[in-house]
């Protein structure tokens, strides 16, 4: 039975295509004023470029909660453009793009910011001519953020909550504190407070404390680290290039062991403490993070840990490097984007053993497990389980020194969803070796500087001895913007006696994947 | 017919009647779940990794010597030989327990992290070969360690005089607490226990200072089970009460209870005996409280003595 209603209902249904098509309308006219109006703009703009300006003053309208001395550093460049002789329009429209994408870039205020460009009143006897005044109208962001949740990641689930206070002194610093519990992280706190220098977003430090119990199932133990960090971040303009320098100590307890634990994770049960300095280096110049389909990245990460005043209890050199390249395939017959691509990946790492400092002792001393590189598992060494590759001790990976690990994978979009979609087919083929520094020949256990470097170099010439361990299977991808899940299904090609090779499906999410 | 269930939850005929199933089986077909995987797709997965090679080596810390037992304890350094005797009184127990049942083993220095009881001593099998196989290798704990020992030697009886379990308890509970208020709650913490058990953790001492601090709590925390506040008088005057006793019980014999070969008992009052009349440990006793609970104890000291000099080869 119809009712009036019901009647009713279709009515309105029928009126809202006719409003959609009005909608419709109204849009379009409302987007050829507006262009117009921009190609005015650009034509008022254009014709006075060259029109000489000085800045009278700066003003952010309500920015109640930012410190004056702080924006004072963001406009700086604009007080001393007001010096040269020449100030045109133009350069003061760009120092004014400058200072509005930073501002931005701190993160405080809500998009959009807008910006005025107003003309003081002449009858003002303290104006001159060429006076301008600029305005920014900000809406400045909340000041805290408290975050409660559940995630369900690569075996492992785990409980959050996390607290974000923002522009705590008025200068766009953040305190950051973090809390969660889960199955293999056992628990994790960290608290980090960062804060922009010189009022630029491209340079800020940052200090932080953590405390965390991981269960690292791969090496019969749980690792408890307690420690804190601090570091100096600088990026380019562009973002293109990143450096990190850092000093990082931390306390490292291998504890709670598996009763069937080798002697290897036996032996370096207990404490150490790591004092190490670091640097990373990110170039960066994909088109997306978790799916690139062109572009290239270089990364490396050095650290020197226990050198001289460093002291703690293990000394090394670490170096590693990543590099990865994407390129898209064109398809004939597809216009534009086929969404079929290649990428590439190629990572390594060398850990080499120096003296203690403060130890009173030149011979270098030998890697711990906390220390070594594991290989293997989905993100990087596919169709290998989590520290499946490299030197083992009955059940345990116990890590290497020396590592290469290359990869190749051909995406292609799904036949119906089109390249927009974040899901591909892929067809992978990953390769890689991991091993620990052996015994220079005739040598004792211990060795001494020259014989450190004999073996790292026999080391890394015995990566190309026979084939590398590899792996080669087909799989899905969702890329996500936050992670990248895979869903493969692959067999071993070629393994190491002990490595914990998998055969057939596995799931894997990351942020990086080889 | 007889039937049982399997581990899979599969019913599956016994083996007495199986040729009578298996030549019915084509007219059936077995149920089967659907992530079991068919025989020629087992049989081609079977065939990868085309190619294994021989195993990676081990890194350089990792432990060689393992055709030997290895006893894991607190101790100065490690080693086969007979001169180190470990530090800790539960270490030292069944260290020289083993001796005495003539058991050849490793003496390992570690720590409590390593054990899998979370307490040292345990006792590690050996194990074949460097590397590569992964037989398990369960380790026996403490606590299982004396009847483990007694396994291994067919021939021998454990002394078993009903009175063993009651001076047991002394030094369980008497000796042991008065040795955790001698030693964690006064100043030969700092003398005896810092350089013994926390200076080789790490050579940091934000870590070291931490790390101090648990022990002395969990020390107190020990004491204050059995009661409400912790009385040192009291404590000493039951551990003096105990050597006593344990004096007087050995009299003039070699062994306890006037036994041929020394057992648990002797192996438990010789870990405390022989570090508290050593005054060398760490940087030396600088409240010698307890140490005073020993004196006059000629059986106890002449025990000692003929354990060091029989069991272990001291300088």
């Amino acid at each position: 039975m119809a009712s009036p209603l019901d009647e009713d209902v279709f009515d309105r249904l029928k009126h809202t295509e006719e409003q959609a098509k009005k909608a419709e309308e109204l849009n379009a006219r409302l987007h050829s004023q507006y262009e117009k109006a921009q190609a005015r703009q650009a034509e008022v703009i254009g014709s006075n470029t060259t029109l000489p300006v000085t800045i009278s003053s700066v003003r952010v309208l309500n920015a109640q909660n930012t410190r004056k001395g702080f924006l004072h550093g963001v406009f700086r460049p604009f007080l001393e453009a007001n010096k040269k002789e020449y100030y045109t329009l133009s350069d003061a429209l760009e120092d004014i793009g400058i200072a509005h994408h930073r501002l931005r870039k701190f993160d405080i205020f809500r998009d959009p910011i807008s910006v005025y460009i107003d003309r003081p009143d002449p009858t003002d006897p303290s104006t001159t001519p060429t006076d301008i005044d600029v305005y920014f109208s900000v809406k400045e962001r909340s000041r805290y953020t408290i975050k409660t949740g559940t995630e369900v990641g690569h075996a492992d689930g785990s409980g959050y909550a996390s607290a974000n206070l923002r522009n705590l002194f008025g200068g766009a610093e953040t305190l950051t504190a973090n809390a969660s519990v889960g199955i293999r992280t056992r628990s994790a706190y960290s608290a980090a407070f960062e804060t922009p220098i010189l009022s630029n977003p491209d340079f800020s430090w940052e200090v932080a404390g953590l405390a965390s119990s991981t269960l690292k199932s791969w090496a019969s133990h749980e690792e408890a680290l307690k420690g804190g960090f601090t570091k100096l971040k600088w990026q380019t303009l562009s973002g293109a290039h990143k450096h990190e320098f850092g000093y990082s100590g931390l306390w490292r307890q291998i504890t709670s062991l598996a009763s069937n634990a080798s002697p290897t994770v036996r032996a370096d049960a207990g404490d150490s403490f790591k004092s190490a300095l670091t640097h990373t280096w990110t170039h960066d110049l994909r088109d997306s993070r978790t799916l690139p389909s062109r572009g290239y990245l270089v990364k490396t990460v050095s650290e020197l840990a226990g050198l001289g005043p460093l002291r703690g209890d293990v000394a090394f050199a670490k170096l590693e490097g990543e590099t990865q390249a994407a390129i898209p395939i064109p398809i004939p017959g597809i216009k534009g984007d086929s969404g079929v691509s290649l990428t590439a990946g190629f990572r390594g790492g060398v850990l080499y053993p120096l003296a203690l400092g403060g130890s009173g002792n030149n011979l270098p001393v030998h890697s711990r497990l906390s220390d070594r590189f594991q290989l293997g598992g989905p993100t990087d060494v596919r169709g290998f389980r989590l520290g499946g590759l490299g030197p083992r001790d009955g059940p345990d990976a116990v890590g290497g020194d020396v590592y290469a690990a290359a990869g190749a994978s051909l995406l292609v979009p799904f036949p119906r969803a089109g390249p927009e979609t974040p899901l591909r087919f892929q067809a992978f083929v990953n390769a890689g070796r991991l091993l620990a520094l052996r015994k220079s020949k005739g040598g004792e256990s211990s060795m001494d500087n020259a014989a450190v470097a004999e073996s790292v170099k026999q080391t890394i010439r015995e990566l190309a001895d026979g084939l590398p361990s590899c792996s080669a299977g087909v799989g899905i991808v969702y890329a996500h913007p936050v992670a990248r899940f895979e869903l493969n299904f692959s067999l071993p090609l070629v393994a190491r006696k002990g490595e914990d090779a998998r055969k057939g499906i596995s799931f894997g999410v990351g942020m990086e994947f080889l | 017919m007889p039937r049982h269930a399997d581990a899979s939850g599969e019913v599956k005929p016994d083996a007495p009647s199986s040729t009578l199933e298996a030549l019915r089986r084509p007219s059936v077909p077995r149920r089967r779940s659907i992530f079991a995987i068919p025989a020629p797709v087992k049989q081609l997965f079977n065939r990868f990794p085309l190619a294994m090679y021989d195993a990676n080596e081990l890194p350089l810390s990792a432990p060689r010597s393992r055709e030997l037992l290895r006893l894991y304890v607190f101790a100065d350094g490690g080693g086969d030989g007979l001169e180190v005797v470990s530090f800790n009184p539960s270490c030292l127990k069944y260290q020289a327990y083993l001796r005495f049942r003539n058991i050849q083993f490793r003496v390992v220095s570690s720590s409590n992290h390593a054990s899998p009881s979370g307490s040292l001593p345990f006792l590690l099998p050996k194990s074949a070969g460097t590397s590569g196989d992964s037989q398990s290798l369960d380790p026996i704990p403490g606590n299982k360690l004396a009847k483990w020992a007694d396994g291994q030697e067919s021939k021998f009886e454990e002394p078993s005089d009903p009175r063993s379990d009651a001076y047991m308890a002394l030094v369980d509970h008497s000796i042991r607490r008065a040795w955790l208020y001698a030693l964690y709650l006064t100043s030969n913490f700092r003398s005896v226990i810092w350089p013994l058990y926390i200076l080789p953790t790490s050579s940091n001492s934000l870590v070291r200072w931490s790390i101090g601090y648990d022990l002395r709590k969990a020390a107190e925390a020990e004491l204050l089970k059995f009661s409400p506040t912790i009385d040192a008088d009291l404590l000493y005057l039951e551990a003096r009460d105990a050597f006593e006793s344990l004096d007087g019980i050995l009299g003039s014999d070699t062994w306890f209870f006037g036994a041929k070969e020394p057992g648990l008992l002797d192996a438990a009052v010789f870990a405390y005996t022989n570090f508290l009349l050593d005054p060398n440990y760490g940087s030396g006793w600088t409240d010698d409280w307890l140490v005073g609970a020993l004196e006059g104890r000629d059986g106890l000291r002449r025990h000692r003595e003929q354990i060091r000099e029989q069991y272990f080869v001291v300088s």
